[in-house]
């Protein structure tokens, strides 16, 4: 054994490391700042302006609704409504950012080569956790902020809110996201470090409590029928069903007293309220640090002596019965479909998220059953199924965006392979083709079907969605492979990068715009014709109108452009996409 | 120093390191080889504080690996397999980072990095961004951002995949100069020229095991080849190609 040298001198303080990484953080965002603006001005343009419209245009909805609710509504139920929806709202928001920020810093603090490196030189672990612990809310609550605050400012309008209600407003807002964040992240440091082999069971263990207690929350709001629909006996009762979220313990009790009491005038219980969540903040933040000191690295070390156990995998029934299935293809285009089958089958980090959003859409839609509510309320049905539809289609957009456009850039790396197999490079964009075909047609249609059944929509409706929506996942998909080829990124290995840049962008641009066009040409005349004979039906009992001759041009007119729009949607980009894919050049 | 005391670390149910017992003292430049899988980034990275040995101690400079990281740490240049740069930093700036949480002062910092960028020719792109550079200028920097603190024991994984020539005969003076400067250089390779061409001692291993430990000139005494190349050696101690002629290893 070896005597010991002497302790190391002049390693830096907490202080100095501290100091060290924000001048690390700022070079970083300084850089791409000055790199995005000068090869990506467009992109930034385009994120600029669309996060804008989206602001506004949820400001607009939500002023909306918050207007209605003031004219409808008497004072004091008014007031504990605001408060009910603002805890509930936040209350959701509290566990999703748990769960997202425990699952953001997983991959940020055990498998990220930044942290192999900064190992590996005397930093302390705790200053090594808060750089990728901020990072994480960062990632986790852009959203947040980004939705909430349009509710809050209209809130604020509405509710004629003094100047210090909406200076208020972006400090709590961020001084909330931080419990949930600390309140994850000590979650994650204890999991790796007591359960490591166990952590994806404790991962689906938490998604399967997440979507219980979302499953709980809509039983207790929706689980008996209503007979008096928006009026103020009804929102009584739906303010007892919300009890769980108005515990005065939760911090989103906080944040939504602290707001409705900035906005009526009394300054000093809005800045308690303020006090309070900052003190909540910095207290999980340093508490979670705290944990990080002790334990991080031996949770990394647990981590990474976990190994991989060798999984082997062979064709299970399900591809074997697929693969018969496709028995019409050429065989590349099916073996490249059920290649890419497998490869997103076996990646459950990336297709979790959007799994748990399809979850809630379909316990939203299992609980849609207005069939027992008065006629007046079918013209609300008429537009909740359109809305349904709509947002579907939405969800697809995403769905497109983030799988299926880098599913091109992707096949950079495996190119080797690729180019050199006896096959033409149009066959691999539509093998891509079908597979997003087919894994948005499935849920899309079901998804669909669900909502229009329990709405109790008249069947030639159903039908109609039903063609709505093989249109839209065929559009969808041409845009997503067609622009994916266009534009690849064959330098990035993450999909979620590759979704997230500038041909990305453009992709859900592009497809929420062709959403738009579709269900205005397609879907859109048949509802208006719907609410039109409900409307008569309402006021003079007459059940079946005629259909005006407007209503019944734009119905023939907008079905032959609708066809003609998705044909050109899958088709075109496709076109584009295969022309650039020919002459694409893999390094 | 460099000390790893009867050390085992296990992958799951797969042994990576088995009683690994090693003493590299000051001054030398030790050669780790062994075949693919045969535990030497294992052994390292319990070195460099990315590992926790299951039983055993890794010690540098008499710092135990694993209950004081940081500290053990301080001592280390570590120049990993696969690299890691902050894409979004100039070269310079990745460098000033590094000293910067090795507690250097801003003038120490400005003249080491004088001192780097001559020795490893930086200068002409130490201030472009490091996700232009190729393989090679990655792997100067990283020597670079390893050595810039003096540190007392240089670990180098794989140190000449992607360099030219050029750079190549720079770092592997560079190796035997910091040696010769009495710090303590652990290389893992593949490259069994390279060992033969720098190292003191040169230690095998195999399945986690240290099959062998001693110079060249001692291998070939107890495998009596005096005139085979390492490779011929070193294929016939990790049982890759058993030679016909060679006389059977003494158990």
């Amino acid at each position: 054994m070896t005597t010991a040298a002497g302790p190391p001198t002049g390693l830096p303080s907490p202080e100095a490391e501290s100091r060290g990484f924000l001048r690390l953080e700022w070079r970083i965002l300084r850089t791409q700042l000055a790199q995005g603006f000068s090869t990506s001005r467009l992109r930034y343009a385009l994120i600029i302006i669309l996060s804008i419209l989206l602001w506004f245009g949820l400001f607009h909805l939500v002023r909306e609704g918050f207007h209605f609710m003031k004219g409808t509504l008497p004072q004091p139920i008014h007031a504990d409504v605001v408060q009910a929806i603002f805890n509930m709202f936040f209350f959701a928001l509290f566990l999703m950012l748990i769960f997202s920020s425990g699952v953001i810093l997983y991959g940020l603090l055990f498998r990220d080569g930044e942290v192999a490196y900064l190992l590996t030189i005397p930093i302390h672990e705790e200053r090594i956790f808060q750089h990728k612990f901020q990072y994480a809310v960062m990632l986790s609550s852009w959203g947040f902020v980004l939705l909430g605050s349009p509710m809050l400012v209209a809130y604020g309008v509405v509710a004629d809110a003094p100047w210090y209600y909406y200076a208020m407003v972006l400090p709590m807002l961020v001084a909330f996201v931080f419990i949930p964040a600390g309140i994850g992240a000590i979650l994650l440091l204890a999991i790796m470090h007591l359960f490591p082999r166990k952590r994806v069971h404790l991962l689906v263990l938490s998604i399967g409590l997440l979507v219980g207690v979302t499953v709980w929350c809509f039983w207790s709001l929706f689980s008996r029928p209503e007979t008096d629909l928006l009026t103020p006996r009804w929102f009584q009762e739906m303010l007892r069903r919300l009890q769980l979220a108005q515990e005065k313990p939760l911090p989103n009790w906080w944040l939504s007293s602290g707001l409705l009491k900035a906005a009526g005038n009394a300054w000093s219980e809005g800045v308690m309220f303020l006090s309070l969540l900052i003190a909540n903040a910095l207290f999980f933040r340093e508490l979670a640090g705290m944990f990080a000191a002790r334990i991080y690295r031996k949770a990394y070390w647990e981590a990474a002596s976990l190994g991989t156990p060798p999984t082997r995998v062979r064709m299970g029934w399900f591809d074997r019965t697929l693969n018969h299935c496709l028995g019409f293809l050429s065989p590349p285009v099916r073996l490249i479909l059920l290649k890419d089958l497998r490869l997103f089958r076996r990646d459950p980090l990336q297709w979790s998220q959007f799994l748990i959003l399809i979850c809630l859409l379909l316990m939203y839609f299992t609980n849609v059953h207005p069939v027992s509510y008065p006629i007046r309320v079918s013209q609300w049905v008429n537009i909740v199924s359109f809305m349904n539809l709509s947002v579907v289609g939405l969800l697809m957009s995403t769905f497109t965006t983030r799988f299926v456009f880098p599913l091109v850039s992707l096949e950079g790396r495996h190119f080797w392979l690729l180019g050199l197999l006896p096959l033409k490079r149009e066959s691999i964009l539509w093998a891509k083709f079908l597979f997003s075909v087919g894994c948005l047609l499935i849920p899309c249609g079901l998804l669909i079907l669900l909502s229009d059944w329990r709405l109790g929509v008249p069947p030639m409706l159903i039908v109609q969605h039903q063609g709505t929506s093989l249109l839209l996942c065929l559009g969808l998909s041409g845009i997503g492979v067609g622009l994916g080829a266009r534009l690849p990124v064959i330098t990035e290995q993450s999909p979620s990068r590759i979704a997230a840049g500038f041909g990305g962008t453009l992709n859900l641009v592009i497809s929420t715009l062709f959403i738009v066009l579709i269900l205005a040409l397609a879907t859109l005349p048949y509802h208006v014709y719907l609410a039109r004979q409900a409307e008569l039906t309402f006021a003079f009992g007459i059940e079946s109108a005629p259909l005006q001759i407007t209503t019944h041009s734009w119905l023939i007119l907008g079905s032959l452009a609708s066809l003609i729009v998705s044909t050109l949607a899958a088709l075109l980009p496709m076109w584009i996409g295969a022309r650039t894919f020919r002459r694409q050049e893999f390094h | 120093m460099i000390e790893f005391d009867l050390v085992v670390r296990r992958y799951g149910r797969t042994v990576a390191v088995n009683g690994l017992t090693l003493t590299i003292p000051r001054g030398e430049l030790f050669a780790l080889l062994g075949p693919n899988g045969a535990g030497k980034t294992t052994a390292i990275r319990m070195l460099v504080g990315l590992l926790q040995p299951e039983s055993g101690q890794v010690r540098v400079c008499g710092v135990d690996c694993s209950r004081k990281p940081r500290e053990a740490s301080s001592f280390l240049g570590y120049v990993p397999d696969e690299q890691y740069l902050y894409e979004k930093l100039s070269g310079r700036e990745m460098l000033e980072f590094a000293g910067e949480m090795h507690g250097l002062e801003r003038a120490t910092i400005r003249d080491r990095i004088a001192r780097e960028a001559e020795r490893f020719d930086l200068a002409s792109f130490m201030d472009n961004l490091t996700e232009t550079y190729s393989h090679g200028m990655r792997q100067r920097l990283v020597f670079a951002i390893a050595l810039l603190h003096d540190p007392q024991v240089l670990v180098v994984d794989e140190p000449m995949v992607g360099l030219d020539p050029r750079s190549a005969r720079v770092v592997k003076d560079l190796l035997r100069a910091e040696a010769a400067a009495g710090k303590t250089v652990l290389m893992s390779t593949h490259t069994l020229a390279l060992a033969e061409e720098i190292s003191d001692r040169i230690g095998i291993l195999n399945r986690g095991q240290l099959n062998f430990l001693g110079t060249l000139a001692e291998l070939r005494q107890e495998l009596s080849s005096p005139h085979q190349a390492l490779e011929h050696l070193f294929l016939e101690l990790t049982n890759g190609h058993p030679s016909p002629d060679a006389k059977e290893r003494p158990s």
